[in-house]
């Protein structure tokens, strides 16, 4: 199995010890993240995040299946992360490593445990018929801080996405293709994010927010808390790593929440952005037979 | 089957009569197993483990799935370094619970437990003390009824000081939780300690494990929705909850260490003289 390359020992204390004097690599502040981008797709539900050198493409889809049988009245809600080698070599197909075991259930507890997405609005026909929303995580750049990244991505494209409009008349479920009727939006209920911290030093007396790949590299302890901007606590975890007081760790939540109500009224905004770009009137413009006005010869 | 958690208000007792802050009953062995370097059987309440450990050795074949990758803590960082790896299995036995489940090598709850355990145990144990070997750590778990990673952490602990492997102190783990759910916003929602099955389910609720008598924490799992004011609360009642596992783990292994040096099992050391056997 491939390893990635550890930094050397000069590295590595050169990091650690411009941490100690609160300075970063990048020169940013300890709890400042890198500059956080969103572009989205030309269809409806892909999102492309970057943060820093960062990058993770979410792509939404439905589909039309039954639901499980033990679940009959809930649609399903899949999210299916994938590090390719394209990213590290020390990511192999086929073959899930720990970090990809983590992140996928960090963001299966933060966006489908936590109830984000309204699964029972899945569902056409009790135990017959229901949409299987799946969201494909890609992550196409690795430079520190997947799952911040993943998690707005995840939430980002399932937020920007529109699932084809359906009616049940008589027994007969009908499915709209976005021609006929406007393709409608999940029922969505609450945005997750993800907060991770890393902590430093043998006490973990230092905590750092968005931390870079070197930075990983070097830490001894992280914290993912996940929180939305009502202040609910979607999930923390911190598993295992360097022992940090209890109190510094009440801290790390409440900025967390100042972190993650930030980056919901960012997204909010580019959310408008995009509805604003896409508008074009709806159905009416597109029936109308009127032509573009040509500029006057 | 929804939990009448109503009547708490009322009898301030919860479904198994016990007061918020009362531990379930823990009930621990060490050295159960004469083969192993470790061992240990460890009960609270009607949730049950057993844990092995082996080593420090030299380690095996290459696993599947553990160690390299990045990301994580100091926890599996290959047969080649200057670290101990720990390397953790957890096998749920089929009659654990109530209904009888098939859970695969690659269920992801259980991977996330090993990483978890693997994570916590390498920051306690003095690893860099024994380079380019491997401690394994396997847990079965017989019996579940909530609170299950604290009961496996636990577990690891006690068999790891049998096995004799210096670790840093006890890293000891309890659950804590709040009545009434994230829904209801009434503020004087009472935390609870230790969470059985059934409240595991009903109440939101977080894992801590923290190291020895401080109030560090070594892990802080919450996998339920529950307000950020209600944190506070939890946290110190888990915390709390920790320091009471953690005498009674610690009477554990001094009763096991008087009964040892009396069967002449062990000589008594030099400096231990004064120590009062009876």
């Amino acid at each position: 199995m491939p390893r990635e390359a550890e930094p050397s020992l000069n590295e590595k204390q050169f990091v650690l010890q411009a941490l100690q004097d609160s300075v970063r690599l990048d020169g940013r502040e300890l709890e400042q993240y890198r500059p956080l981008e969103l572009t989205f797709g030309d269809q409806y539900g892909v999102a492309d995040v970057t943060l820093g050198k960062t990058r993770v493409l979410a792509k939404a889809s439905a589909e039309l299946t039954v639901p499980y049988a033990d679940r009959p009245l809930d649609g399903i809600f899949n999210i299916a992360t994938e590090l390719s080698p394209m990213t590290s070599p020390a990511f192999e197909v086929n073959r899930p490593t720990e970090t990809e075991v983590l992140i996928s259930r960090l963001l299966e507890k933060t966006v489908r445990r936590s109830g984000a997405l309204d699964t029972e609005s899945l569902c056409l026909v009790a135990g017959q018929k229901c949409w299987s929303i799946r969201v494909d995580v890609h992550v196409l750049s690795h430079d520190g801080n997947l799952i911040d990244a993943a998690c707005f991505a995840v939430v980002a494209a399932l937020r920007h996405f529109r699932k084809p409009d359906t009616s049940m008349e008589g027994g007969v479920l009908t499915v709209y293709t976005p021609a006929e009727r406007e393709p409608v939006p999940l029922s969505w209920l609450h945005s997750p994010f993800c907060v991770t911290w890393s902590f430093f030093g043998e006490e973990g007396d230092i905590a750092v927010l968005d931390a870079t790949w070197m930075e990983e590299q070097v830490r001894s302890g992280s914290c993912t808390v996940s929180l939305n901007q009502h202040g609910e606590i979607c999930q923390i975890a911190k598993l295992g790593g360097v022992p940090v007081e209890a109190v510094s760790l009440l801290h790390c939540t409440n900025v967390a929440l100042v972190k993650a109500k930030d980056m919901s009224s960012k997204l909010d905004r580019w959310l408008a952005e995009d509805a604003k770009r896409r508008d074009k009137g709806g159905l009416l413009a597109e029936l109308s037979a009127e032509n573009d006005r040509v500029p006057d010869m | 089957m929804p939990l009448d958690t109503s009547t708490y208000n009322l009898a301030l007792l919860r479904v198994d009569g016990r007061r918020w802050n009362e531990l379930r009953r823990i009930h621990a062995q060490i050295r159960t197993q004469a083969a192993a370097d470790g061992s240990s059987y460890l009960e609270m309440g009607h949730t049950k483990v057993m844990c092995v450990v082996t080593g420090p050795s030299e380690p095996g074949p290459r696993r599947g799935v553990a160690g390299a990758g990045g990301g994580g803590g100091g926890g599996g960082a290959g047969g080649q370094s200057k670290e101990a790896e720990v390397v953790v299995n957890i096998v749920i036995a089929g009659f654990s619970s109530v209904d009888r489940k098939r859970r695969g090598r690659g269920d992801k709850r259980t991977l996330e437990m090993q990483s978890t355990l693997s994570n916590t145990l390498a920051a306690t144990l003095h690893t860099h003390l024994f380079p380019h070997s491997q401690i394994n750590i396997s847990l079965h778990v017989l019996s579940q009824d909530g609170s299950l990673l604290a009961a496996l952490i636990n577990a690891a602990t006690l068999a790891c000081v049998d096995a004799g492997i210096p670790m840093t102190d006890y890293v000891t783990a309890c659950t804590a939780g709040s009545t009434s759910t994230y829904a209801a916003n009434d503020e004087g929602a009472d935390p609870l300690l230790d969470l059985n099955h059934q409240e595991e389910q009903e109440l939101p609720g977080l894992t801590v494990a923290t190291l020895g008598d401080s109030d560090k924490v070594v892990a802080l799992v919450c996998e339920s929705r529950v307000q950020i004011s209600r944190l506070e609360g939890m946290l110190a009642v888990g915390v709390d909850g920790c320091k009471q596992v953690r005498e009674i783990l610690d009477q554990v292994i001094k009763a096991q260490g008087q009964k040892m040096i009396l069967e002449g099992t062990v000589d008594k050391g030099t400096g231990l003289n004064d120590m009062d056997l009876d």
